[in-house]
């Protein structure tokens, strides 16, 4: 499934500084609201992607909710193209990445994986491996961390 | 803007909703954060030389 994929209608919000955005998962389950946040780190131009279900009658956010849309890799391909908005306002952005379980970690492999020849025309991709080093994204491979830049901010 | 000029466009689409602005200054997601600094601080950065 390519990144960019076909929408019907306009659902991202987002704010300014750390930016954050929203977007509905739509199913059987009825409408859940996705949001997104870009952490600043304690390291500078590196930004920490999370994103969980948004409650909206408690004002909160779930990491680890299981929304059972059906429709999970269409919300990963929603907060992976959030990147591509937030590197264009942060162009020597590092984004740090992981999942809040090993079996969502997993999912984001499988989400890279299957988008990696797309998202290599800009970015460059790192897993942290299991022997606790970054190296650069190999397909099948497991990782507990994924990292993206630009490109051009690699010497 | 049309659904079609949306869809050829590279980037999303983004709209404000002035709602988040509450959200502006608070980390949602604190142990995703801690385990990225954790990271960071024991391997830093990938290297950066191709």
């Amino acid at each position: 499934m390519p990144i960019r994929f076909k929408i019907k209608s306009i659902e991202f919000i987002k704010i300014i500084n750390v930016i954050e955005f929203t977007k509905a998962s739509e199913g059987a389950k009825g409408s859940v609201k996705k949001m997104v946040q870009f952490s600043d780190t304690g390291t500078e131009n590196v930004y920490n992607l999370a994103f969980g279900d948004y409650n909206q009658a408690t004002n909160s956010i779930n990491d680890l909710s299981v929304t059972n849309n059906g429709d999970s890799l269409k919300v990963l391909a929603t907060v992976a193209s959030t990147v591509y908005a937030f590197i264009e306002k942060h162009p020597n952005a590092w984004i740090f990445a992981t999942g809040s379980t090993n079996v969502r970690t997993r999912l984001y492999r499988m989400g890279i994986t299957n988008n990696l020849v797309e998202i290599k025309e800009d970015f460059e991709v790192y897993g942290f491996s299991q022997t606790s080093v970054w190296e650069e994204f190999l397909v099948e491979e497991d990782y507990e961390a994924f990292m993206t830049t630009k490109k051009q901010n690699i010497s | 803007m049309t659904i079609e000029q949306l869809n050829s466009s590279k980037l999303p689409i983004i709209v404000i909703d002035k709602r988040l602005e509450q959200f502006r200054d608070k980390v949602l997601f604190p142990e995703k954060l801690e385990k990225a600094n954790e990271i960071l601080s024991k391997a830093g950065l990938p290297n950066r030389k191709k």
